[in-house]
Parts: C-alpha cells; sequence; structure tokens
C-alpha cells in the first residue's frame, strides 16, 4: 500500500509538470506528444490504483484511456486538421513564457488550497489526497492554455487535459461507474477532437492561419 | 594501519579518484554523442592525451593581463578538489573534512572558481572573453533560484544541509524514494546540470563558433600548462556536479559504508558505474534536442524553477 | 418504449439523410414531427402518472424534464419545417464570391444535435447527461459554422472552446456530484440526488455547485462566461439560432435548475439562493446594458436570450414563492417565444439582405408578414403584454416584492425595463423607416414553409399569454414543485 502510495504520487507528479509543460511548448508537435504522455500518466494511474484497490473497473479505465487518448486522439487530429499543422509554432505569445509558468504556479497553489477542504470531507478515499488536488491542478491548467494560447491545437490540447484531470481525480472517487458510461464518456473525446480538428482545417483554409486566438472579427463596433 | 592513516589514504583515494576519472568522463561522453550521430568520434582517451599535449606546450600570455589571468586556471582547478572532499563521492559516511562545509558550501567553493574564471576571461582584451562571461553570468544568476530552491528542498527532508546526512536519509527504503517531491527535484537539478554545465539545451559543447558560445569562450585565451588546468578542472567540474546529482538525489547505492580501504576501492567501479549509465542518458537526451536561443534561456530555467517550486509545495503539504 | 423511440427517431432520420441530400429536408420533417408526437405521448402520461421510465431505468422522464422535453420538441419540429425554406432561401440568394454554404451536412447534424439534445432530459444517469450536454456542442459546432465565412468559423471556434471548457469544468462537478451520491447509497439521477441531498457533506456539494455553476453556466451564457453566445447565436443560420438559443441554452440552465433543491435541502449549505440572485442579476444587468449597444438584430435576440437567463436565475435566488411558477413558466415561455424571434429575423435576413441595424430599414414596407413578425417577437421577448413572458415576468417581480426583497427585485425592474426600452428601440430602426440603398435588393416571396412555422411558433406565443391548456397548467405546476417551490 505505501508503495501504492508513492508509485501514485511520483505519477501525479508526472501529471502536473506534463501539464505545465503544455502551458510553455511552443511547437504544436510538441505540445501533442506532451499530451500523450500527460494521458499516459493517467492511465498509468489507473492502473496503480486498480492493482492496489483490486477494482478490475479502473483497469478497464485505463485500457480505455490508452486506447482513446494515447492512439486515437493522435490519429484522430492529424487525420482531421492535417499533418501540416504540426509544423506550427507560436511565435507570438499573449503572456510570455516566464509569466505564463509563474501563473501556472500560482493556479497550483489555488488547486491546492480548494481541494483541501474537499479531500477532508472525503473518507474512505485513500488515494484522494494525491489525485484530487493534481486532478483539479490539470484542470486549471487546461483552463489556462485555452485562454493565453492563440495556436488552436494548443487550445484544444488544452480542452483534452482540462478532461484528463477530471478523470484523474474521479478514479479515485467513482469506482463502480457503469463501463457503457465509461466507453461513451471516452469515445466523446476522439469525436470532439475529430470535429475540432475539422474545424481548424476549415479555419486554416477560408482564413489562412491556424492562430484562432487572433480571429476577433466579431465584436460591436461604434 | 592506524584509523587517522586510513582516513587520509580514503580521502586522498577520493581526490585521485576525481582527477583520475574525469577526463575519461568527458571522452566517453564526447565519444557517444558522436556515435549516436553516425560519426566513430575521437578515442575516449583523448582527453587525457589533450591534457599531456598542452602541458609540454608553451604558455603565451598576454601583456595587457594581470595576475588573475594567471591564478584563475590555479583557483579554478583546486576548488573541485576541496569539494570533492565534502560531498559523498565514494564513501557514505561523512570523510574528515566533511563537516566544514554543506552543500551550500559547496555552491559556494564551485562560485569561486567561476567567478575568477569570469574576471580573467575579461582581462585579456579580448572580445570574445567578456560576452561569454556575461552570458555565463546570465545562466548563472538565472539558475541560482533553482540551485538553492533544490538544495533547500532536499535539505527539508533530511532536517540537514549536510549531503551526507542527506544521503543517508534517501538510502533508507524504495519508499523514501518514490517520492514525487524527489522525482520533482530530480527533473529540475537535471535541467540546472544541463544549464550550469553549457550542455545542449543550452550551449553547445562541441561548437566552435565563438559568437555562440557561453561557457566555452572563457577558456580561448589560455595555452600551455594554463589550458590543461582550465580543461582539466571543466571535467572535474562536471564530474561532481554528477556525483552529487547521483549519489545524493538518484541513486545513492553502491558507496563504501565502512572505513575499510578495500571497501573504498570496491566503490569506485560502482560509482563509475552510475556515472557511465548517467553519461549515456545524458548523450542521448542531448542528442535529441536543439540549442535554444539565447532569450529562452531565461523560459527555460523559469520552468526549472517552477518545477522546484512545485516540489516544496509537495513537501510542504506533507504529501511527499 | 416510447422513450426509447423518441432518441432512435432522429438518429434513424439522420443516418437517411446522409443519403440522399434532396429527401433529406422531409426526412428531417417527418422525424422531428414523430418525435413531438412521441413526445406529446410521454408528457400526457407524465402528467398522469408523475414519472415515468423506459429500458429499465436507463431513461426516465419526470415533470421538469417532461416540461423540457416538449420545448426541445416542439422548437425542433418548427425549426426543421423553417429550415427547409430558407436553406433553400439563402442558397439562391448567394451573389458570387460568397463562399459555399454546407447543404449537405445541415440534415444530418441537425438530427443527430436534436438527438443529443433530446437525451439530456431522457437520459437517467447524471455522468449521461453530461456526455449528452457536450454532444450537443460537438455536433452544434458546424451547423453554426454553416456559412463558412471567417466570422462564422470564428463564432464556431469561440463556441466550441468556450462551451467545452465550461463542460469539463461541468464534468469535474458532476463526477463528484456522482461519488456523493453513490456514498450516500443512492442511485446516481436525479431523483437519488434528491435523497442523497440532505446528508451529503457540505463541502463536496459546495465544490460540485460551483463547477456546475462555473461550467454550465458558461453554456448557459451567464456572465462572465457570455462572450461566444452573441456570436455563435449570430453567425448561424436562423433556425439554427432558435435552436440554440431556444432550447440548447435553456438545457444547461435546466441543470442548474436541477441542483437548486438540493443545495436547498443540504443544511450545511448557507444561502443558495444568494448565489442564484446574486449571478442572475450581474447577467440581467450585464445583458441589458449590452442591447442598447448592439449593431445586429440577430445579436440583439442573443443578448436577450442571455438576460432571461439571468431573470429565471434570478426568480430562483428570490426565495421562498418565487421561484415555482415564475422562474419555470418564464423557462417555458422564454423557449418558444425566443424561437419565434429567430424565425422572424431569419425572415428579415433574406427580405433585407443583412443583419445590421444601421443598414436594415424599412422592413414593414418590404415585407408586411416579415415586419410584423419581427414587431411582435420583439415586443414579445421584451416582456409586454399581451404575450407569456409579461405573465411570467410579472408573476416573479410580484413575488420577489412579497417575499420583502425589495432592493434584488427593485434592480431587476430597473434593468428588465431598460431591455425592453433598448429593444424596442434597436427593432424599431429596423422594421419602421426607409429602406437604405445599401440593403436594397429584389424581394423574393418569402418560403412557404418559413411562413408556415412562422406561423405554427407563433401559436403558443400568442396563445399562451391569455390562456394556458389545463394540462399544460398541471405540468407546469408539477415541475415547479420539483423545483422546490410551495405549491
Amino acid at each position: 500500500m505505501q508503495l501504492a502510495w508513492s508509485l501514485d504520487g511520483l505519477i501525479a507528479a508526472l501529471f502536473a509538470v506534463f501539464g505545465l509543460g503544455m502551458i510553455v511548448t511552443r511547437q504544436m508537435l510538441g505540445v501533442l506528444q506532451l499530451f500523450i504522455l500527460h494521458s499516459l500518466a493517467l492511465a498509468a494511474s489507473a492502473l496503480v490504483l486498480a492493482v492496489a484497490l483490486g477494482s478490475p473497473h479502473l483497469g478497464w479505465v485505463a485500457f480505455i484511456t490508452l486506447t482513446t487518448k494515447v492512439i486515437a486522439v493522435p490519429l484522430v487530429l492529424r487525420w482531421a486538421a492535417g499533418s501540416e499543422i504540426y509544423e506550427r509554432r507560436e511565435v507570438d505569445q499573449v503572456l510570455t513564457i516566464p509569466i505564463s509558468v509563474l501563473v501556472a504556479a500560482g493556479l497550483a497553489l489555488i488547486a491546492w488550497v480548494v481541494a483541501g477542504p474537499l479531500v477532508n470531507a472525503i473518507h474512505d478515499r485513500p488515494f484522494a489526497a494525491i489525485n484530487v488536488p493534481t486532478g483539479l491542478m490539470s484542470l486549471l491548467f487546461g483552463a489556462f492554455t485555452v485562454s493565453v494560447r492563440r495556436e488552436g491545437v494548443a487550445q484544444l490540447m488544452g480542452l483534452l487535459i482540462m478532461e484528463s484531470g477530471a478523470f484523474f481525480a474521479s478514479i479515485v472517487l467513482i469506482h463502480d461507474l457503469s463501463v457503457i458510461v465509461e466507453v461513451a464518456a471516452a469515445i466523446d473525446v476522439p469525436i470532439a477532437v475529430l470535429v475540432i480538428g475539422l474545424l481548424i482545417r476549415n479555419i486554416n483554409r477560408v482564413t489562412g492561419m491556424t492562430r484562432v486566438g487572433l480571429l476577433a472579427e466579431l465584436r460591436e463596433r461604434r | 594501519m592506524s584509523p587517522i592513516t586510513t582516513h587520509l589514504l580514503i580521502n586522498l583515494v577520493q581526490v585521485v579518484f576525481l582527477l583520475l576519472f574525469s577526463p575519461l568522463l568527458e571522452g566517453v561522453l564526447a565519444r557517444l554523442e558522436e556515435i549516436i550521430q553516425g560519426k566513430r568520434g575521437p578515442s575516449v582517451f583523448q582527453p587525457y592525451l589533450d591534457i599531456y599535449k598542452l602541458i609540454g606546450k608553451d604558455e603565451v600570455v598576454s601583456e595587457e593581463s594581470t595576475w588573475i589571468f594567471r591564478f584563475a586556471p590555479i583557483i579554478n582547478f583546486t576548488m573541485p578538489v576541496f569539494v570533492v572532499l565534502l560531498i559523498p563521492a565514494l564513501t557514505s559516511y561523512p570523510l574528515f573534512f566533511a563537516f566544514m562545509g554543506d552543500m551550500v558550501a559547496v555552491g559556494f567553493l564551485m562560485a569561486l572558481g567561476g567567478f575568477f574564471v569570469s574576471l580573467a576571461a575579461m582581462d585579456t582584451g579580448n572580445v570574445y572573453g567578456p560576452i561569454g562571461a556575461s552570458r555565463t553570468r546570465m545562466v548563472g544568476f538565472l539558475s541560482e533560484p533553482v540551485f538553492i530552491l533544490v538544495f533547500f528542498s532536499v535539505s527539508y527532508i533530511a532536517n540537514a544541509t549536510i549531503p551526507y546526512i542527506v544521503n543517508a536519509t534517501w538510502a533508507e527504503s524504495w519508499s523514501s524514494m518514490l517520492q514525487p517531491a524527489h522525482l520533482l527535484v530530480v527533473i529540475a537539478f537535471f535541467m540546472l546540470i544541463l544549464a550550469d554545465e553549457g550542455r545542449i539545451p543550452v550551449d553547445s559543447p562541441s561548437g566552435k563558433v565563438e559568437i555562440a558560445m557561453i561557457a566555452h569562450s572563457k577558456n580561448l585565451e589560455y595555452s600551455g600548462t594554463s589550458a590543461a588546468l582550465m580543461k582539466w578542472a571543466g571535467a572535474m567540474k562536471f564530474m561532481i556536479l554528477m556525483i552529487v546529482f547521483l549519489n545524493v538525489l538518484v541513486t545513492p547505492w553502491g558507496l563504501a559504508t565502512t572505513a575499510r580501504l578495500s571497501d573504498v576501492l570496491i566503490a569506485i567501479p560502482a560509482v563509475l558505474l552510475k556515472l557511465f549509465v548517467f553519461v549515456v542518458v545524458l548523450a542521448v537526451i542531448e542528442s535529441s534536442l536543439a540549442k535554444l536561443r539565447l532569450f529562452r534561456i531565461s523560459e527555460y530555467l523559469a520552468t526549472a524553477f517552477v518545477i522546484c517550486l512545485f516540489a516544496m509545495s509537495v513537501r510542504l503539504a506533507g504529501l511527499g | 418504449m416510447v422513450l426509447a423511440l423518441i432518441l432512435l427517431v432522429p438518429l434513424a432520420a439522420s443516418l437517411l439523410a446522409l443519403g440522399n441530400h434532396r429527401v433529406a429536408p422531409w426526412i428531417t420533417l417527418v422525424a422531428t414531427l414523430i418525435v413531438l408526437l412521441l413526445s406529446g405521448r410521454a408528457i400526457w402520461a407524465v402528467v398522469d402518472a408523475g414519472t415515468v421510465s423506459a429500458l429499465g431505468g436507463v431513461l426516465t422522464l419526470d415533470p421538469l424534464a417532461a416540461l423540457y422535453l416538449g420545448l426541445v420538441a416542439f422548437v425542433g419540429f418548427t425549426a426543421a419545417l423553417y429550415s427547409v425554406g430558407y436553406l433553400a432561401a439563402r442558397r439562391a440568394g448567394q451573389t458570387e464570391g460568397d463562399s459555399t454554404p454546407r447543404y449537405r451536412q445541415y440534415h444530418p447534424l441537425f438530427n443527430v444535435f436534436l438527438a443529443s439534445m433530446l437525451a439530456v432530459p431522457l437520459a437517467a444517469n447524471l455522468a449521461v447527461v453530461w456526455i449528452a450536454i457536450e454532444l450537443t456542442t460537438i455536433f452544434s459546432a458546424f451547423l453554426v459554422a454553416y456559412e463558412d465565412s471567417a466570422e462564422a468559423l470564428e463564432a464556431a471556434w469561440k463556441y466550441v472552446a468556450l462551451t467545452s471548457m465550461g463542460a469539463m469544468i461541468a464534468l469535474l462537478g458532476v463526477l463528484l456530484l456522482y461519488f456523493g451520491i453513490t456514498n450516500a447509497g443512492q442511485a446516481p439521477t436525479w431523483a437519488g440526488l434528491g435523497l442523497a441531498a440532505p446528508g451529503m457533506a457540505p463541502a463536496i456539494l459546495v465544490t460540485s455547485f460551483v463547477l456546475w455553476l462555473v461550467g454550465f453556466g458558461a453554456k448557459a451564457g451567464l456572465v462572465p462566461m457570455h462572450t461566444w453566445l452573441p456570436d455563435a447565436h449570430s453567425q448561424a443560420p436562423a433556425s439554427i439560432c432558435a435552436v440554440l438559443s431556444g432550447v440548447e441554452t435553456s438545457g444547461a440552465l435546466y441543470m442548474l435548475l436541477r441542483i437548486y433543491p438540493s443545495l436547498s435541502a443540504n443544511p450545511g449549505i448557507v444561502n443558495p439562493q444568494g448565489w442564484y440572485l446574486v449571478v442572475g442579476l450581474v447577467t440581467v444587468a450585464t445583458a441589458s446594458l449590452l442591447i442598447l449597444q448592439v449593431q445586429d438584430f440577430k445579436r440583439l435576440f442573443a443578448y436577450s436570450t442571455i438576460e432571461h437567463m439571468g431573470i429565471v436565475l434570478a426568480a430562483c435566488g428570490l426565495g421562498a414563492g418565487a421561484h415555482d411558477l415564475g422562474a419555470t413558466y418564464q423557462f417555458f415561455a422564454h423557449a418558444l417565444t425566443k424561437s419565434f424571434c429567430f424565425y422572424a429575423a431569419g425572415l428579415a435576413v433574406i427580405v433585407l439582405g443583412t443583419q445590421r441595424i444601421d443598414v436594415a430599414g424599412g422592413l414593414m414596407k418590404r415585407s408586411p408578414l416579415a415586419g410584423w413578425s419581427l414587431l411582435l417577437g420583439g415586443i414579445a421577448i421584451a416582456g409586454a403584454p399581451p404575450f407569456a413572458l409579461f405573465v411570467s415576468e410579472f408573476e416573479i417581480l410580484r413575488t420577489g416584492f412579497t417575499a420583502h426583497q425589495y432592493l434584488a427585485t427593485g434592480l431587476l425592474t430597473v434593468f428588465i425595463v431598460l431591455a425592453f426600452i433598448a429593444v424596442m428601440y434597436q427593432l424599431g430602426q429596423v422594421v419602421f423607416g426607409e429602406t437604405t440603398d445599401a440593403a436594397a435588393a429584389p424581394v423574393s416571396p418569402l418560403p412557404l414553409t418559413c411562413r408556415a412555422a412562422l406561423l405554427i411558433a407563433a401559436v403558443p406565443v400568442l396563445v399562451f399569454g391569455v390562456y394556458l391548456p389545463p394540462r399544460l397548467g398541471e405540468l407546469i405546476r408539477a415541475a415547479a414543485m420539483l423545483m422546490g417551490g410551495a405549491p
């Protein structure tokens, strides 16, 4: 149990570091690779918990995460958005990277503080103290990424790590979500990636760029 | 042999270990990188041959330079020798001088050497020297916060700043190794080693373009024995950082636990093996990254800083 | 069985519509008509029996859900009818150099979008409801981007990014709530939530609620997460705008209304009404002020949607008695009225050729039908008598004053009046006056299906202000009781 606790803590640390990396990486391919690692960390945590708590359902969660997020999402995105978007890099940023990184540290602190009373209220879920704050942290990192980055792929990855964060927090809490629901929630991710990828492709076709943060035509003009 | 003599001998062995094997490490790293790039690379003993050749040559010293230029190589060379007496290089118990300085003292000694070398780089009037010195200082001050946070994060667990005690705390059990704060500190310190040692992604160790050099332009003006000392000192500094990283943070095992000379001698290949494995990992990582542009180095170090901050907060939150 | 068919029919229609795009509009129309009839049957059953379930509890329907289901079915039907003529008119009206609309994808996507929206009230498991809400966003992305111009794509991107962000935040809230409910030994459905709420640890319930408020609030267009709404609801074709504004944002609001009784039931939570009231008032205030400076009449209606969402929330928050009939009736009437408004706006766009208020003008002269319907729509949505929204707003304000919440109700009145004036002023510029040359295009006859849809949509708007059929009244009363009010 002690080993499982340490391992889970380790995986949570990697989860946080990969999320941080996604905020600072400029290249879209790098963001995608970090997302794959991030999802691998989620699957690994589910596996560790499956073994430690003796819950086969969590083993299924790990397997489903692996197939949808690690394998299906990059393939679907590549097909939908076209492979040349991976050569994009974000040249100008809304916030400079050191400031983004410090804001991320602040968000991590907020996640810790908010998750405190929540974790205290949760009884008989041994790993909640590790996973719930880390999941909340990933949620905040993802929201920050969507707000701050200009490139379409980076914003999409931000959305996906928000969902990963929500799942990371919930795998310690819910041990019996029926497999059908789990599969449905998992299939929802590649569908979303497909649609958003096609949207990016169309934005690229019509406006000639994928820096969706710069689209600002619609507003009230005086 | 009396205990005093054994202790003195072990100290000596540690110093000789550092002096002898640091050029080998450099040679192995250079060769590995060349092999990964598909070339044959120089012999792993090339640095020894270089040092030997340089010692045999005449020295040319600029008339404009002052005593700093002549003494900097000597100071740079002796600092690592002092440092190795303070850190767990071959033994897991503190040696004679260990309590004379802790990790902060280690940092101070290394900084002293770097300080004199930077001054000497500006001493000769060569253009590239000051450029390199100022860039090195920039990387230095950006990485200071990370260094300090790493050391204090690590000391916070062990409740001491002496490296040996920290080593003992980590070496207790597997689970104390597998803590998230530990992993984060390891990641941050690794990024720091890359920055401080002038490795990719911060600086190119094999590049010869003076205008892009950061750390290596400080050695440009030296010749003869001074150049040999500078080269050797660079290799020793690298080995010291690796020893601190491996023996204190990552793999605190394989060190001699008793004060017998034979144990210490057996520890030498064990430590060399660890260093070699780390060199392989380093070569692979270096070959897969690209050098960062100068102004991006601050972002790189800012990320290392925040990772360390995470480590501290995880530790302070009591979650391991 | 009926409930399962309600979901299966649009899915089947979507597949059929993929096959042949000439017949697709009619397939969609037939499918939505069937769905409307089936929903009517289900609602009838709910009014009789209280709660209906199917497929062994996978699908359930209680009065509040039945109300929302009816709204989705009706608006879906009128939108399908409207889009038959509207899309054809827009295609004919495109000049050379305009971007190509996505005609073939429209009907399959529309059906699947409708199916996911129908799943929101029908699904029993909370996690499945979340999935349905996320899918409504995903499937409507390309419906919003129908025009395929840079603005439409920008609107679609903002819509998808911001609402998905909200959905992910809400996901954590849903999963936390799921944990709290199953930990208390209840089934993870709305009924289970109601049973488990009194005993749940307040920290869990509060955290879930805040996450829901931010997450589903982003989807409902609550301030300050509303920035996507005017863009998406103005760039989409009018039939889609009607569905989005009328029922999709109401869907997110529905989630917020359903968690409200649980918050009141838990003794550890202090003043949940305060939250709802403040958020509602801020939303209404911002929306009313923004209507003053809007420059596009479809954006006007979008801001009006934001305002009405705020009114419903504020009604919930106005304490005992205000939220039972007022909020539910407002929720009900808004969906019907807003869809009518957008149909009228779509006709105005066909006639005038532009959405901008300063360029358009003289709608009444050019097409009396479009002019009168836009005017009536504007009056109805602004909350004037004798329309349904007037009744509900009056009810809300009256119960707010009798509950001694003078400041809040006073502010609400001020903002509602402000919005009224703003809407009337802006629409007056479009409906009356002279046409400017820039918008002078040959007047093509308005499509028959559009006019039919307009008329059908007008019936509830005109009738429900004065007369409410008794069965419907019972349904609304039952729904209101589920929201925790006194009978």
